[in-house]
């Protein structure tokens, strides 16, 4: 999987490394029980922080998307929890697009087909 | 400082200059990922920007040949020249204007970088990993690595050994003079210094050329294949000359046999860069139709094409823009060290000279060891 990392984008490295982590464990680049590199190694092939690499993975392991150990390092859940329902973060976050959508003319099924699309 | 010497100093000098000049300017530099330093963009094969690339290409390759001209020139005049204090002092001095090919690399990399301005090319600062080959990838195996420089440490302790009338084979030739001993550990410094330098090639990070990571894993596998051979060769070399040089001091040892001696080290030597260069610059032709992301452009952390400079990088180590091999990240604090020392060690070396030359000592350097 490869990731991809913008220096000059608003959104924080931690941050862009989480979110494409996610999106690869979504769309199924990175299976379930899939081993993560080692903080150092990534740190390393991106040329950041080993601290920025390890608050990342903090985070997704308290979101329950990876877990970690001394003897494994970091490994994608084999069963992440499916709570069924839509963070308050995220709602927030779904409603800032579709205004912005419909701010530029898009229309709702042009939206819809798109979710389709990334679901 | 007898003839031998000089001839072996400008078997050093002239490919050195000529292989400087040949990896730094090529013939069609449009054809390769760099450009004095900078990487290639599409733009640059477009209309006036490519006849633009082509005069300033030209310009500096001009240059640089001129200035490979005058050092090869100037070698050979000066082989032929008595061995006066000032005549020493500037065949020495030619070691350091080797360095002299860096200008119009550095004018040929500004340039650039002004028509980049100038067409509007923005930096990206795109930075792509991939996750299934992070720091898996490697090509060096110790072990050959390992067994060549072993293979000189005994034939140094050899030499030593012969060195000090500890073993007296044959009633060798000038034992007290301790030759031998200098030129062997000569070329196992060499040999030693190989071993981080393939270390620290073997971890730079990877390429990421390709969606596809197979595609990334054997681009960078190949690439740090092509390092390890080069590395696992040379320290073979050195071994061979290592023990060629002790069995001739030995047995055969005459300034022809020395001299044939060199020359083949440094034949071999070059021989092996070449083979090196050549087989580097294929698999990036191999992998140019498999790349399908655009890489990061950090040509500005470049300075002059030559050195790199980037406080936002944690890395140590990067591939280099001139030439062939690494070099280190400037803004990382051993990279300052590492800079500062070389710097250090540079007009140290060029203040002995001088030195050694104006107090008259140039030319009582002994002249019966092997160099």
């Amino acid at each position: 999987m490869i990731i991809r990392i913008d220096e000059y984008s608003d959104v924080p490295i931690y941050m862009q490394i989480r979110n494409q982590i996610v999106m690869g464990i979504s769309s199924g680049e990175l299976k379930g029980g899939e081993q993560l590199p080692t903080v150092r190694a990534l740190a390393l092939e991106i040329g950041i922080n080993t601290m920025t690499v390890s608050k990342t993975y903090q985070l997704l392991k308290q979101e329950g998307y990876i877990m970690t150990d001394r003897k494994n390092g970091a490994r994608v859940r084999d069963n992440i929890a499916q709570s069924g329902v839509i963070s308050e973060e995220n709602k927030t976050e779904l409603k800032r697009i579709v205004s912005e959508a419909r701010i530029s003319g898009v229309s709702k099924t042009e939206l819809k087909k798109l979710i389709d699309e990334f679901y | 400082m007898t003839w031998l010497f000089k001839i072996i100093l400008a078997i050093c000098i002239v490919p050195s200059a000529v292989l400087l000049l040949i990896l730094g300017f090529p013939k069609n530099p449009e054809t390769r990922k760099m450009i004095f330093g900078v990487r290639d963009n599409p733009k640059f094969h477009e209309g006036n920007a490519a006849k633009r690339v082509k005069e300033i290409a030209d310009s500096c390759r001009k240059s640089a040949l001129i200035i490979t001209c005058i050092i090869c020139i100037a070698t050979v005049i000066l082989v032929f020249l008595p061995s006066t204090n000032v005549t020493m002092l500037a065949f020495i001095l030619l070691v350091f204007a080797l360095f002299l090919v860096f200008i119009p690399f550095g004018k040929g990399n500004t340039e650039l970088k002004n028509l980049k301005k100038e067409l509007g090319i923005t930096k990206s600062g795109t930075v792509y990993a991939d996750l299934k080959n992070t720091s898996i990838i490697h090509a060096l195996k110790m072990p050959w690595l390992i067994l060549p420089n072993c293979i000189a440490l005994l034939e140094t302790v050899f030499a030593i050994l012969v060195d000090f009338g500890v073993i007296r084979i044959v009633d060798t030739l000038a034992i007290e003079k301790y030759g031998l001993t200098m030129t062997s550990a000569s070329f196992l410094f060499v040999a030693i210094i190989l071993v981080p330098i393939a270390l620290m090639m073997d971890n730079t990070r990877n390429t990421v050329i390709s969606k596809d990571s197979n595609v990334n894993a054997n681009y960078n596998r190949a690439k740090k294949k092509c390092w390890a051979d080069l590395f696992v060769a040379m320290s073979w070399a050195n071994a061979l000359v290592i023990g060629i040089l002790v069995t001739l001091y030995m047995f055969f040892f005459n300034d022809i046999a020395v001299l044939a001696g060199a020359l083949a080290y440094m034949a071999v030597i070059m021989v092996i860069v070449v083979i090196s260069v050549k087989l580097q610059i294929s698999i990036e032709k191999r992998y140019e139709r498999d790349t399908d992301l655009e890489l990061l452009d950090d040509d500005d952390c470049w300075i002059l094409g030559m050195f790199y400079y980037n406080p936002n990088d944690t890395r140590l180590n990067v591939e280099k823009r001139f030439g062939y091999g690494g070099t280190v990240n400037i803004a990382h604090p051993a990279g300052k060290v590492i800079m500062i020392l070389t710097v250090i060690l540079l007009v140290a070396s060029i203040g002995f000279i001088i030195w050694a030359a104006a107090t008259g000592n140039l030319d009582k350097l002994n002249v019966n060891s092997p160099f």
